[in-house]
């Protein structure tokens, strides 16, 4: 199959890449970029551990063929820190112990951040409707939904 | 313990969240190696069939393809993935009946052939040049259906199927005349649900030879040490030629007690020349690697007018599929578990070992102690109603005290079953909730509760020997080296710990180094809850070790005795006059780099080996919501009562029975591990149809860790918890369930359309 030239600007940084018309978004990242903090766990859009940010939406890299976001901005669990600084839903994460064996805590927290871009206030009930298509085998999400209450929390005392 | 605790009992951060929170740990999915080959696997499309012939010459001749194995190319000895046996005082009980390829198709999914090729659609294209020429062979996949005389037999040595009779071991007392004696016996057959592991991380493997013909393996293991020798057997090769290390692992729950794709991948790796990753789809993960064991379990209770139980006996049918794997040890703690909860003079079990055309099981979390304690506590329920008591009741006349043998037969040094169950019956209002009630609409609730006990370690059953190395840096930090695995439990932030604490520095000057069996010594595995207790007390031998080098260099440095010291919060210091004292790191500093010749790397070594098995208690109440119209069960609340002794983080601990909470309520309610009856194929291959829980379906939980009864034998005052956690809640929602209908649970999972058959034969029966 022929291969194209792309854009893409990938946590910041601008990209023109090679790719494959047949593969998907998370391929291209972990397989071309090495970019392995996105996670792929069924490969059929069921479990929401590959969920990137494409232009601020949440999305799911294994079921995205890479050239049909072309030119989009993306945002992977890579580029989410700033510099050393842990976004607060890492740092929410991380205290709040919702990390067990950590496979679904990439796509988790993305899946996070879309949520609590569109709504800083959410309540307990929101967090889990929002969460919802993102699978963990090791927590009972209870410290998850926990810490994003948390994060939510922090990032509304940053915003006044 | 008087002393202040200054790093145990707090909710520190877990081992590598950090790099986990920011994409930057490694898992073996995520390794790349320069050259690195992609391995997959061709899976039988049949169920039963004999291979006649297999052509792979024209995959062979495709360009990019390095390598392609049949049974031909494989060790030609048979094996057993489930480690076990090497440890195992009785190592006969586990069959050996398994190669790295088979020679026969025994399942759905059953590995036919494998290639390595530079990419996946090489592999994948390649998979399809292979040619079989298949005899189609009749299948079973009932386990009554294959006992049966002239059932299609799975594997030839095995007579109706029958792959081992077990008779309990241990049984004590006269069952019939138990029975007998009793004033009410209560008979009821039980099929326990095939439940699925899914670990998110999907099953892989990385295996690489170097030029000295040294492999190196990176996969997640639960037992590095054990499996490296496995492997060593496998391959004929010596344990020390074979390096296995773990990368962070995406979740095991039992999964990695047992090989995954390893013998496979090695295979490939060794044919090819070549590092090959071979990495499972999500439906190869749920065919091809193990799930729980079915049983077909009759449970059999009596007991007097007052409660008091007479007898109990178990007979299982054990389906394990198409493979033996951990059948004989899984049943073995089954029957314990099953007989040893409770007091009771009488007791039988015994099992049949069934073989059936579907894919193979092996050792999930709790590892035949769910199993064998729903049976039971199922069964606790039905009889109080019998009888007409309270089941709490029932319980509270028959459960075991402090000095009575547990379900291994060792004494026990605390029990407090009674405790537990008192504080959860306050906390929920068992009294009105349970007198409420159900309602004449269509959503009945219900409320109901169940016990259990679990182990910290397989003593005195297995070899559970572990070690644990400590030494310190010059800047008073200090590496603990063990051979165990993080699987996700946080065990070495828990090690962390307590290393930490005995050695009187903070947890950040703890670095951990796991997962290679180059560089630590044995460990006999992350299994049966024994981490913590066994490796914690390894630890602690250990770090005491090195504080006591620590000590007596910081004496010479204070001019006191080194017995009139001690070490807290980085300093050592002299206990009668706190004032006088000196920093951990410059005794660290000076004692390597020593002018005068007196050079010492502080270090320590700590070797355990168990004597006792204290076990973790839970007591777990659940309430739900029937629907009678739809058959829908909602899980309103879970509280679950926990004593695992001292709590070394009490986060940690708490994470572990929420995460059961959730995979409990996948098996009793959602989680249908479905085969087609005329293909044997497994129909519920991905999450879409195998439901495990999201955050959405999750009830309100609460979880209580009671700790007021540290165990003496364990590292501070811990046992187990996390192995047990499940155990107690599958019961406690079943209970809720014949609370709210009066429907009883035998057939996991409880589905709406398993609710609503019941209920229609309860109407027809009244």
């Amino acid at each position: 199959m022929r291969k194209e030239i792309a854009k893409f600007i990938i946590n910041s940084r601008p990209y023109e890449l090679l790719v494959e018309p047949n593969i998907t978004l998370v391929e291209l990242l972990r397989e071309q970029l090495d970019l392995t903090g996105t996670k792929c766990a069924c490969g059929v859009g069921e479990c929401g551990s590959c969920t990137i940010l494409v232009d601020g939406k949440p999305t799911l890299s294994c079921s995205t063929l890479a050239l049909a976001i072309r030119g989009k901005d993306i945002l992977t669990i890579e580029g989410l820190a700033q510099g050393t600084t842990l976004h607060p839903i890492q740092q929410a994460f991380i205290d709040c112990g919702a990390i067990q064996c950590g496979f679904c805590t990439p796509g988790m927290i993305l899946m996070a951040k879309a949520l609590l871009d569109e709504n800083p206030n959410p309540t307990r009930e929101e967090v889990k409707e929002g969460l919802g298509g993102n699978l963990c085998r090791c927590t009972g999400y209870v410290k998850i939904i926990d810490a994003v209450l948390a994060a939510a929390e922090t990032m509304r005392k940053g915003a006044s | 313990m008087s002393e202040e605790l200054l790093v145990v009992g707090k909710r520190l951060p877990r081992w590598q969240a950090h790099a986990k929170a920011t994409g930057a740990a490694k898992y073996t999915v995520d390794i790349k190696l320069t050259g690195m080959l992609v391995g997959k696997v061709l899976a039988s499309q049949y169920p039963h069939a004999r291979i006649k012939k297999i052509d792979k010459s024209k995959a062979e001749k495709l360009p990019g393809v390095e390598a392609v194995i049949t049974w031909d190319d494989v060790p030609q000895k048979l094996y057993n993935p489930s480690k076990l046996d090497l440890i195992l005082r009785h190592p006969e009980g586990e069959l050996k009946d398994m190669y790295v390829i088979s020679e026969k198709a025994r399942f759905v999914g059953d590995r036919i052939a494998a290639v390595a090729a530079i990419d996946a659609s090489t592999a994948e294209e390649a998979l399809k040049l292979i040619k079989v020429e298949y005899e189609v062979l009749p299948a079973v996949f009932d386990p009554i259906e294959a006992m049966k005389p002239g059932a299609p037999r799975v594997h030839e040595f095995a007579q109706n199927n029958i792959s081992l009779h077990i008779d309990f071991p241990v049984a004590w007392g006269d069952v019939e005349k138990g029975f007998q004696e009793a004033d009410v016996v209560v008979e009821e057959t039980f099929r326990t649900a095939k439940n699925h592991i899914c670990q998110i991380e999907p099953c892989a493997c990385v295996a690489s030879f170097d030029a000295d013909g040294r492999l190196t393996v990176w996969s997640p293991s639960q037992h590095v040490f054990l499996h490296r020798r496995k492997l060593a057997e496998l391959f004929d090769m010596p344990e020390g030629m074979i390096r296995w290390i773990t990368p962070h692992i995406g979740g095991a729950f039992g999964k990695y007690g047992s090989f995954g794709v390893e013998p496979i991948c090695v295979a490939l790796a060794k044919k090819a020349g070549k590092p090959v990753k071979l990495e499972y789809s999500r439906e190869e993960d749920l065919f091809g690697t193990e799930a729980r064991q079915r049983y077909i379990a009759t449970g059999k209770i009596g007991v007097n007018k007052d409660g008091t139980i007479t007898a109990l006996q178990e007979k299982l049918i054990v389906d394990g599929g198409a493979y033996f794997t951990h059948n004989s040890s899984t049943t073995g703690v089954n029957m314990g578990s099953f007989v040893g909860l409770y007091r009771c003079p009488n007791v039988a079990a015994e099992a049949d070992c069934v073989y059936t055309n579907v894919p193979p099981t092996g050792g999930v979390r709790g590892y035949g102690n769910h199993e064998g304690t729903c049976v039971l506590e199922q069964l606790v329920d039905l009889t109080a109603k019998k009888i007409g008591i309270d089941p709490i009741e029932l319980r509270l006349k028959n459960i075991k005290h402090a000095g009575d043998p547990s379900n291994t037969g060792l004494p026990m040094e605390t029990c407090t079953l009674e405790e537990c169950i008192h504080l959860g019956m306050e906390k929920i209002g068992w009294k009105e909730k349970r007198a409420r009630k159900k309602g004449n609409g269509t959503k009945r609730y219900g409320i109901g509760m169940a016990i259990m006990m679990d182990v910290s370690g397989a003593q005195p059953f297995n070899i559970q020997s572990t070690n644990a190395y400590i030494k310190f840096s010059e800047d008073g930090s200090a590496n603990l080296i063990v051979g165990a695995a993080d699987i996700g439990q946080n065990l070495m932030g828990t090690l962390s710990q307590i290393a930490a604490e005995t050695l009187g520095i903070h947890y950040e000057d703890i670095h951990i180094v796991t997962g290679d069996t180059d560089s630590s010594m044995f460990d006999s595995g992350q299994h049966a809850s024994r981490s913590c207790y066994q490796i914690g007390n390894a630890v602690i031998m250990a770090a005491r070790e090195a504080k006591k080098q620590l000590l007596e260099r910081a004496a010479i440095k204070l001019g006191v005795a080194a017995d009139e010291l001690d070490a807290k919060n980085r300093r050592i210091y002299v206990k009668a006059d706190p004032q006088k004292w000196v920093s951990v790191d410059e005794v660290t500093k000076e004692a390597i780099y020593n002018f005068e010749g007196e050079h010492l790397n502080i270090s320590g070594k700590g070797s355990f080996s168990p004597t006792q098995n204290p076990p973790p208690f839970a007591v777990v109440f659940a309430e739900v919501e029937v629907d009678t119209e739809t058959g829908e069960v909602k899980l309103l609340n879970v509280l679950y009562v926990n004593d695992s002794g001292r709590a070394i983080n009490p986060a940690t601990l708490e994470g572990q029975l929420e995460g059961a909470i959730a995979q409990s309520m996948g098996y009793t309610l959602t989680e249908d591990y479905f085969i087609n009856k005329e293909t044997g194929a497994l129909e519920s291959d991905n999450f879409n149809t195998y439901k495990i829980p999201s955050a959405l379906d999750m009830p309100e939980t609460e979880v209580v860790l009671y700790e007021e009864q540290p165990v003496p034998s364990g590292p501070l005052g811990a046992k187990g918890g996390a192995q047990g956690a499940m155990v107690a809640i599958t019961p406690a929602i079943a209970n809720a369930i014949y609370d709210a209908v009066g429907v009883f649970i035998t057939d996991m999972p409880a589905t709406p359309e398993k609710i609503l058959e019941a209920l229609k034969r309860k109407k027809a029966t009244n």
